[in-house]
């Protein structure tokens, strides 16, 4: 192996990734990497990314400070020898300058407890301490048991190694009847099949000892994660089916994700040209958007076509709020705003015969906010501002988003004269926008002689 | 031993540990050293050694750990892999390390020969050695242990670094990780002497320390105690302060910044906010994102004196102090014009470089505050929100509220985490987590259909059962929540913890009036709404003159644990102890005597946690350093959920 490396070498270190860091400014060691390529592009930036990592590995001037400070000023030899020790995995080790006779004794204590009578104490504390121990003395059920109830007092990494010492040790029955009468060990199995990620395993086991909501949902997302669609979609077909036969009952909101996420996998299998644009697994909103892009007749809802945005929000149970937001979102986006009108107007289910209305399923505010985000024009703005109720509001939020033509809107109806009258003097001459503030000046100046007048006189 | 160190060098003393305990592995391995680290170590690494100390333990060259490929070794070279001892990692590490198994059967398997080396950070877990019994690598890889304990980010606050422990304890109810931060705390112990008095919170803080006392007793120095106490406290027992949106300036960094040991990266083209909404509906014309500029803000007051001014100062006055700070500045550089010849090689000799590095400091902070504000655009609103969640005020309109804002600004974890904190303090009820969860499914796909079951693990979010079970209880669904407090609630007003409510406010008034003036409340970590759980029980020690007292103040609480020389009590037991003192017992402990206090949150401390804490420090003359395993900030801890 090593011949083979040293040839290719060379060539390794060219085409390689990996760059080694060294610590050596006078390159004493023959790595053909200098500075320079150190610093750029695909070399691992161990230590070196840039100037403050460095200083802080070179040691900053907080932790600099430190060398004033030895570590026998904080610690006791006792105590840093403990520490040392600790951190050894066995102990087997002979204290040096024993006597033989010791030695003996120490000998025969250790093929005592290896050999015939295990000592539990002493393996549950060596457990503790992280020591590697032989667990195989612990023979007979009981024993094994007692160790595991030992250790699941104080927990810790031991638990699981003594679990899986006695599912090696004992057949399926006993060790599943050990777990189901422990429920803090199967919590820790569990973890341990998790994170080991043996799904299949996890998923047997879950079953076992009826969990069957998360074995369920264990499921379905190794069936989502499946690179492949048309696997992807079987394995949820089958999730479903296996389910709607069971009788165990799954919790209904699982139950319609899942029928939703097959759905899902089934319109990006028929539309793939809309989705191939996307994300490789690209949510429902996000779908959606893809949908509205192809979108063409925004005049009708469309409940037939499979594409259609209206018939997809339905099946996938989106709320009219997100279906509003999406829409509207992607619309602007794509500067089609003569489509907004059509995305916010609701018939009447009751009655057809009603003319449609304007119907806002989130705040109007923050349409227009995002509409102004989106660099919609002003006539846009203004006919959102326009459904707004709260003048004061509107007022404020128009000249938030500079929309002069609402903010003379919101005046007119704050009765705010002197305003416009400011107002109009900071537009431009001949404008569009002074025309429009003249023309609000004198509707307002006529109907200052209608009502409130009157109802002053009386 | 010193007994003139002081507590603070002695925190800072843990570096030196840390570097013995890694030098004693390195120095047991013999050969051509080559170490190859879990990128994400790194960073915490830097914290314990620098490279060129690496370098004189005989490690030759340093690489980063690469799943794909394994490392090409020379025949006379030692290969030391350093890894967390994460199980998936351990897993793969070993399968590529497989071809070894094969591969030269006469090489020696003396152990002192080995060519490969394992170091688990923390602990190397009794079942790895099966793993790679069961790999075929027995004796031709060693493992070893490598707990380089707390770590000392800042003046006040240390760290563990170990990111999934809150995972493994509180999603998958798995204590492996606990070992270690017993042995860690056993090292404080060692440092620092024992505490009079532990005060745990919480079935794990509970288990942490049986699991002290099992590991034995420890030598201890030879001067008096640091510390006064120890507060153990679980996450769980207050996730209020980990899922509320702090108003401090070092928080709100957390918020929107990747903190990765000890110091976060200012980023300008992302950051943990933009990251966590979808891409399509951002509301962003194309073409104009920002160019990346990154660098580096470190949270350590020791070394930049801006962060430490302002760290745990409300960010509207932090963000207020660094522009006077720039505009200051300014004029310092203006006079630069007004100086004669002389006067000008003076200055830039001796005070330019020193400006010049001020400078650089103060303009981080503005461009990082500066994406702040930017990024938690409606921040009153959002507050005004969780201060009616935290109250329970028109339930109804929270739920429209936060389904709106899921609607038109979604947030992968942060508007998980109002509904999260929506039912720690109001209670949610199953039908409107199953509305709410089909809206986030739909927004984030389905695959994070799990989240919500393993959030309701964490006790977050309600569990939810399939029909069959709940029909046959239909008098529990009956919708009625208003009579009823949340188990959140009736501790948090037990504990006086809630500050905004008008009753709270009262109660307040009559027990502690200074309590209530705005300025002498650590509630202003959350704009005067909350105080965090640690720091209402550090002012409860710290204010407590006999057990009596400490009885009444923590009736009623369960789960609280004291442990005195060790015994365990609860409050109330060990006051009565000494009313029915018939034997001779040890006096009472409370006043504590020595007022530093030691907190220990299992699970992610916050910085609002560690504001607050500081400020009762201040209040109260005394000491207190927070601890953990690692600092989280709340859209951390949802994210915890995401794994896998």
């Amino acid at each position: 192996m090593e011949a083979q490396f040293e040839s290719t070498d060379e060539h390794y270190w060219n085409r390689s990734s990996r760059a080694a860091f060294s610590f050596d400014d006078d390159d004493e060691i023959d790595v053909a990497i200098d500075d320079g390529r150190l610093g750029t592009g695909l070399s691992s930036a161990i230590f070196n990314d840039d100037a403050v990592s460095e200083a802080s590995f070179d040691n900053s001037s907080a932790l600099g400070t430190l060398n004033h400070l030895s570590i026998k000023s904080i610690l006791s030899d006792e105590a840093l020898n403990l520490v040392l020790q600790e951190q050894t995995l066995d102990d087997h080790v002979m204290p040096k300058g024993v006597t033989p006779e010791e030695e003996l004794k120490l000998l025969r204590r250790q093929i005592q407890s290896t050999l015939y009578s295990p000592n539990l104490e002493a393996t549950a504390q060596k457990l503790l301490h992280g020591k590697t121990v032989p667990l195989e003395m612990f023979k007979s059920l009981h024993e094994k048991e007692q160790l595991l109830d030992t250790l699941l007092v104080n927990g810790g990494d031991a638990v699981i190694g003594v679990l899986l010492f006695l599912k090696r040790t004992l057949n399926a029955t006993q060790f599943h009847n050990i777990l189901q009468s422990r429920p803090k060990a199967l919590e820790h199995y569990l973890s341990y099949l998790r994170q080991s990620g043996d799904v299949s395993n996890y998923i047997v086991e879950l079953q076992r000892f009826g969990r069957h909501q998360e074995a369920a949902l264990k499921q379905f997302q190794s069936a989502l994660a499946c690179s492949d669609l048309s696997t992807r979609k079987q394995q949820l077909q089958r999730l479903i089916d296996a389910y709607a036969s069971a009788g165990v009952g799954v919790i209904a909101l699982y139950e319609q994700v899942f029928s939703a996420a097959l759905k899902l996998q089934q319109l990006q299998e028929k539309e793939k040209d809309i989705v191939a644009v996307l994300t490789t697994q690209p949510t429902p909103i996000e779908v959606l958007y893809g949908l509205c892009t192809q979108h063409k007749n925004w005049k009708e809802q469309d409940m037939l076509k499979l594409s259609s945005p209206q018939r997809f929000a339905a099946e996938q149970d989106i709320s009219p709020a997100q279906y509003e937001w999406t829409a509207m979102n992607e619309r602007a986006h794509a500067q089609a705003y003569a489509d907004l009108e059509c995305i916010f107007e609701r018939v009447a289910n009751w009655n057809p015969l009603k003319p449609k209305q304007f119907h806002i399923s989130f705040d109007l505010a923050l349409a227009v906010l995002r509409l102004h985000e989106l660099q919609a024009p002003n006539t846009v703005l203004q006919l959102f501002l326009s459904k707004m109720s709260n003048t004061t509001e509107k007022l404020a939020l128009a000249q938030r988003v500079k929309c002069i033509k609402a903010v003379i809107d919101a005046m007119v109806g704050l009765k705010q004269q002197q305003e416009l009258l400011h107002l109009k003097l900071t537009l431009p001459e001949r404008s569009e926008e002074q025309f429009y503030c003249e023309n609000a000046l004198k509707t307002l100046q006529s109907k200052r002689w209608t009502t409130d007048n009157i109802k002053l006189k009386l | 031993m010193d007994a003139s160190v002081t507590l603070e060098r002695k925190l800072q003393g843990f570096q030196l540990v840390a570097q013995e305990k890694l030098q004693a592995i390195l120095c047991s391995i013999p050969g051509k050293k080559e170490l190859i680290l879990e990128p994400e170590l790194i960073k915490p690494l830097e914290h314990v050694c620098t490279a060129s100390w690496l370098k004189l333990k005989g490690i030759q060259r340093i690489y980063k750990y690469d799943v794909k490929q394994r490392l090409p070794r020379s025949a006379d070279q030692v290969h030391i892999y350093m890894i967390r001892s994460q199980l998936s990692t351990y897993q793969s590490l070993l399968r590529q390390m497989q071809p070894l198994a094969m591969e030269t059967p006469h090489e020696s398997t003396d152990m002192a020969l080995q060519l490969f080396h394992i170091i688990c950070v923390p602990s190397c877990y009794a079942y790895f050695h099966m793993l790679l019994e069961q790999a075929g690598l027995w004796g031709l890889v060693q493992l070893h242990h490598y707990n380089w304990d707390f770590i000392y980010l800042d003046r006040g606050v240390l760290s563990l670094e170990l990111p999934n422990l809150y995972e493994c304890l509180y999603l998958q109810n798995n204590t492996s990780g606990l070992p270690a931060v017993a042995q860690s705390l056993r090292l404080l112990q060692m440092l620092c002497g024992k505490p009079t008095v532990m005060l745990s919170f919480g079935s794990y803080s509970t288990q942490l320390v049986q699991l002290l006392q099992a590991l034995g007793s420890v030598p201890e120095p030879s001067t008096a105690a640091d510390f006064g106490a120890w507060i153990i406290i679980d996450r769980d027992r207050d996730y209020a302060s980990s899922l509320l949106t702090p108003a401090i300036y070092a928080g709100l960094l957390l918020e929107v910044f990747q903190l990765r040991a000890g110091e976060i990266l200012i980023d300008n083209a992302q950051n943990k906010i933009e990251s966590q909404k979808l891409k399509l509906l951002q509301g962003k014309i194309p073409g104009v994102t920002p160019k990346g500029k990154t660098s580096v803000i470190r949270l350590n007051s020791a070394c930049d004196e801006i962060y430490g001014d302002i760290r745990y100062k409300h960010f509207a006055q932090a963000s207020s102090l660094v522009h006077a700070q720039v505009k200051a500045l300014g004029l310092e550089l203006q006079k630069l014009n007004d100086l004669q010849l002389e006067e000008m090689h003076d200055y830039v000799a001796r005070k330019l470089p020193k400006l010049t590095e001020l400078k650089a400091k103060v303009l981080l902070h503005l461009s990082a505050s500066e994406i702040v504000i930017q990024m938690l655009g409606n921040y009153r609103r959002l507050q005004a929100l969780e201060e009616d969640i935290l109250n329970n005020v028109s339930r109804k309109r929270l739920l429209t509220e936060i389904d709106e804002l899921l609607t038109t600004d979604g947030q992968r974890y942060n508007t998980l985490r109002l509904f999260c904190l929506m039912h720690l303090c109001v209670g949610v009820v199953p039908e409107e987590l199953q509305s709410f969860a089909r809206n986030y499914c739909n927004l984030f796909g389905h695959r994070n259909l799990g989240v919500f079951q393993q959030l309701a693990q964490a006790g977050l979010l309600p569990m939810l059962l399939s029909d069959r079970k709940t029909s046959t209880k239909l008098l529990a669904n009956l919708p009625l929540p208003k009579f009823q407090q949340t188990e959140f609630q009736a501790n948090a007003n037990r504990l006086k913890l809630l500050t905004s409510s008008e009753d709270a406010a009262e109660a307040n008034a009559a027990s502690n009036p200074q309590l209530v003036l705005s300025k002498s409340c650590p509630s202003f970590v959350f704009n005067g709404m909350y105080i965090p759980l640690a720091a209402q029980l550090c002012s409860i020690m710290l204010n407590t003159n006999n057990a009596e007292q400490l009885a009444n103040k923590l009736a009623m609480i369960e789960g609280l644990q004291l442990s005195v020389a060790g015994q365990a009590y609860t409050p109330k037991s060990y006051a009565s102890q000494f009313k029915a003192a018939t034997t001779i017992v040890p006096s009472d402990v409370f006043p504590l005597r020595q007022r530093n206090l030691f907190v220990f949150v299992i699970g992610g401390a916050n910085y609002a946690e560690i504001a607050a804490c500081d400020f009762v420090a201040k209040l109260s003359g005394a000491q207190i350093t927070v601890a953990s395993d690692s600092i989280l900030a709340g859209s951390d801890l949802i994210a915890a959920a995401f794994n896998n």
